[in-house]
């Protein structure tokens, strides 16, 4: 892909806040067109520090790398950008088809032509009926669609997007699912910035997750998740306990004394753990769980379920912000102290 | 560009029509107006509405209901309207512009439009003015009218008011936004800009205090000078007489003499010697206060320049036996009518004398000061 092609390509972002508090650590992140990229963390990583880089309000202490093409800071880009902050505030004596329309003025779009758009982005996100109602006068929910409503006033190329599902009902949020699915279609890359990882999961084509201003992980889901999956196979309870049937099956894995632990190695190095009823094997190809369950049932197991289970973004959110070496939670926020130091975990 | 500079002009427009200040300041504009135009002018007293009251004094001021009407216009629409009252209402409406604009959640949403950070400051910090200059408009036409309807002139040298008005409120706006990107507080900027308001006027009345002691005291130089030139003359002449003896010689008195016979002399003279003691204090103190006073916006004197132009657009003389207003405090004064009318006349033609571009240029350097401090601040900052 060539650097045109990329929405967003940035390279060593760096920001470090009155020379003390390090917010983001040689960020490295890439946005395709015509993509939806979700951005993910804890409170503090610094993801709304990357927005606001990208869109002028915070300027980066580095950076290196292009926002449509463009190098970062280039204002007449933003003509081209839509952008809906966090815990934004709309005038509150502007209604909300006023508010489209005023952002997309000091975007630099003709009087008629936002009109028109006002128009119809008002109908597109359910707001036609409150449009010439007083901002103030608004729930949450009701400032969000406004607010994505003028995000797209000037039909922009890329879309950035922080917390957009915040205050919103479910019904909302499935509208706002529909919206973002509409821009994707059109060719244009959207920047999701959102806490809610299951909305994050339904709509992101690729997700970036920040942990203490550095990018932990990176990619689509199923290439975060490549290595990660695994097989449970269940037995219906039946005379003998599982484990019991799992052990005399499988007496190379998990050995034949009843009280050993539950973990053991498969043929290939792959791990085996039992949990319960069921039998997990760290495995990714269905060809290599024919032969177990050959072995449970030849041992008279009765199954009841083989599943492939795949880590959610949960799970990956989790792995990302907990400290392997503790186990523990990482402290949320940018670190305070020299760059390059990684935070102890919280206790 | 003009998209983006008409989208924020409608904002501000939007934002002062859902201000109640922006109206109640109107109205009473408005009420002002009402008022001029319900007072009359007859040789015998002044009219309110339909009553008529008789003044002892207008047979001697003369006037006519033209000069009353420009009067009235510039002595209180303008001298206590629009530069006090009405300047505290629209510094109380405009102080909360920055705080609000700058907040968070709002300032993300502007900042990331294709504007460049200068132009929307320096857009933000115009719209502001516009609130002065529409209110200041709206007065000014409208006084127009009433002094046309009713005192059958039209004066268009009274439109001279606006810009006026506006430059001298602009100084206090632009410490007004300084301060407000400072604090981010309404409350904060604008108590801390009245201070420096009255920071401004306290400087303004120390200087007239000092042309006016500086200006005393040599007007009692002169004064004592010639009073001793005088009773030197008459004792000289006393003592002459006193000599008609013939055969006497004819020499004139000596000092020693003069002063012997008029024992008032010495006095005179020391009271001379004490004021010539005292000018290069007043001098050095009056350097001292123009040079401060030099780097500071020149509120009060501004301001007294509508009284100098517009005065002379509109043709406007002084009243007969009207002081010039300089502010020279008359209290306690020792001094004779004739000493306290000259006195006034020194100080008026010193005041009058500074150029105007000393009063302007080096408030608009001041000003232009701020407003770029505030630029730079609100360039450079992370928001």
């Amino acid at each position: 892909m060539t650097a045109t092609e990329w929405a967003i390509d940035l390279a060593d972002v760096d920001k470090v806040y009155r020379g003390r508090v390090h917010a983001l650590r040689g960020i490295n992140m890439r946005v395709a067109r015509g993509e939806i990229f979700g951005l993910l963390g804890p409170n503090g990583a610094g993801k709304s520090t990357l927005v606001k880089i990208l869109m002028t309000v915070v300027k980066p202490t580095r950076c290196r790398g292009s926002m449509l093409g463009q190098p970062v800071g280039h204002k007449p880009t933003l003509a081209r950008v839509g952008y809906l902050p966090e815990h934004h505030r709309f005038p509150d004596y502007l209604t909300g088809r006023q508010v489209v329309e005023f952002y997309g003025g000091l975007c630099g779009v003709p009087r008629t032509d936002r009109r028109r758009r006002a128009a119809e982005l008002v109908d597109l996100v359910g707001m036609h009926e409150w449009a010439d109602a007083r901002v103030k006068s608004y729930s949450k929910g009701m400032r969000q669609r406004v607010g994505i409503a003028q995000a797209l006033v000037n039909d922009p190329d890329l879309v950035l997007l922080d917390e957009p599902t915040d205050g919103v009902d479910p019904v909302g949020r499935r509208e706002i699912r529909q919206v973002l699915t509409h821009v994707k279609a059109q060719g244009k890359a959207v920047l999701l910035n959102s806490h809610l990882l299951s909305e994050l999961e339904m709509v992101c084509d690729r997700v970036s997750i920040l942990v203490q201003g550095s990018v932990a992980s990176q990619g689509t889901i199923d290439e975060l998740t490549r290595g990660k999956r695994r097989y449970e196979i269940e037995l219906a309870p039946g005379d003998e306990p599982a484990a019991a049937v799992f052990r005399a099956a499988l007496p190379d894995v998990f050995g034949a004394d009843p009280d050993a632990a539950g973990v053991g190695t498969l043929p290939g190095g792959h791990t085996a753990r039992l949990e319960g009823p069921a039998l997990w094997v760290d495995l990714i190809d269905p060809r290599d769980v024919q032969w177990l369950i050959d072995a449970v049932r030849a041992r008279g197991g009765v199954i009841r379920a083989v599943r492939q289970v795949r880590p959610s973004l949960e799970d990956l959110f989790m792995e990302a912000v907990t400290d392997p070496r503790t186990g523990k939670t990482l402290d949320v926020g940018a670190a305070k102290d020299a760059p390059g130091r990684r935070r102890r975990a919280r206790p | 560009m003009i998209t983006q500079t008409l989208a924020l002009l409608l904002d501000t427009y939007r934002e002062f029509n859902s201000k109640r200040l922006f109206w109640i300041s109107l109205a009473i504009s408005g009420l002002i107006v009402a008022g001029l135009a319900a007072l009359g002018v007859t040789k015998t007293g002044v009219t309110v509405l339909v009553w008529e009251i008789d003044l002892p004094f207008m047979d001697v001021m003369d006037l006519t209901p033209e000069r009353f009407y420009k009067l009235l216009f510039t002595r209180f629409g303008v001298g206590f309207w629009l530069s006090w009252l009405g300047a505290i209402l629209a510094l109380v409406s405009t102080a909360g512009m920055i705080p609000d604009f700058i907040a968070s959640g709002a300032v993300e949403l502007t900042l990331s439009k294709p504007v460049s950070r200068t132009r929307l400051f320096l857009t933000k910090y115009a719209c502001g003015l516009l609130f002065v200059a529409l209110q200041v408009s709206v007065f000014t036409v409208a006084s127009f009218l009433v002094i046309g309807i009713r005192g059958g002139v039209w004066e268009p040298g009274l439109f001279l008011a606006v810009p006026l008005v506006v430059v001298f409120f602009s100084y206090l706006f632009a410490i007004c936004v300084l301060l407000g990107l400072l604090t981010r507080s309404t409350i904060a900027s604008l108590l801390l800009t009245l201070l420096c308001w009255l920071f401004f006027f306290c400087l303004n009345a120390a200087d007239v205090i000092v042309i006016q002691g500086r200006e005393m005291n040599l007007i009692r130089q002169e004064m004592t000078a010639a009073r001793i030139e005088r009773m030197e003359k008459s004792t000289a002449e006393v003592i002459r007489r006193g000599r008609e003896e013939p055969g006497e010689p004819d020499a004139p008195p000596t000092a020693e003499e003069i002063d012997r016979a008029n024992p008032r002399l010495p006095e005179a003279r020391a009271t001379l010697e004490r004021a010539r003691t005292q000018q290069p204090r007043w001098e050095t103190a009056s350097r001292v206060i123009v040079t401060v006073k030099t780097a500071f916006p020149k509120t009060s004197e501004t301001i007294q320049l509508i009284d100098r132009w517009v005065i002379e657009a509109a043709k406007l003389e002084k009243l007969p036996g009207e002081e010039p207003d300089a502010g020279a405090f008359q209290f306690g004064s020792p001094m004779s009518p004739q000493e306290q009318r000259q006195l006034q006349s020194r100080i008026d033609d010193r005041l009058r004398g500074r150029t105007v571009w000393w009063v302007l240029g080096t408030s608009l350097g001041f000003e232009a000061l701020v407003l770029g401090l505030a630029c730079l601040v609100f360039v450079r900052r992370d928001f």
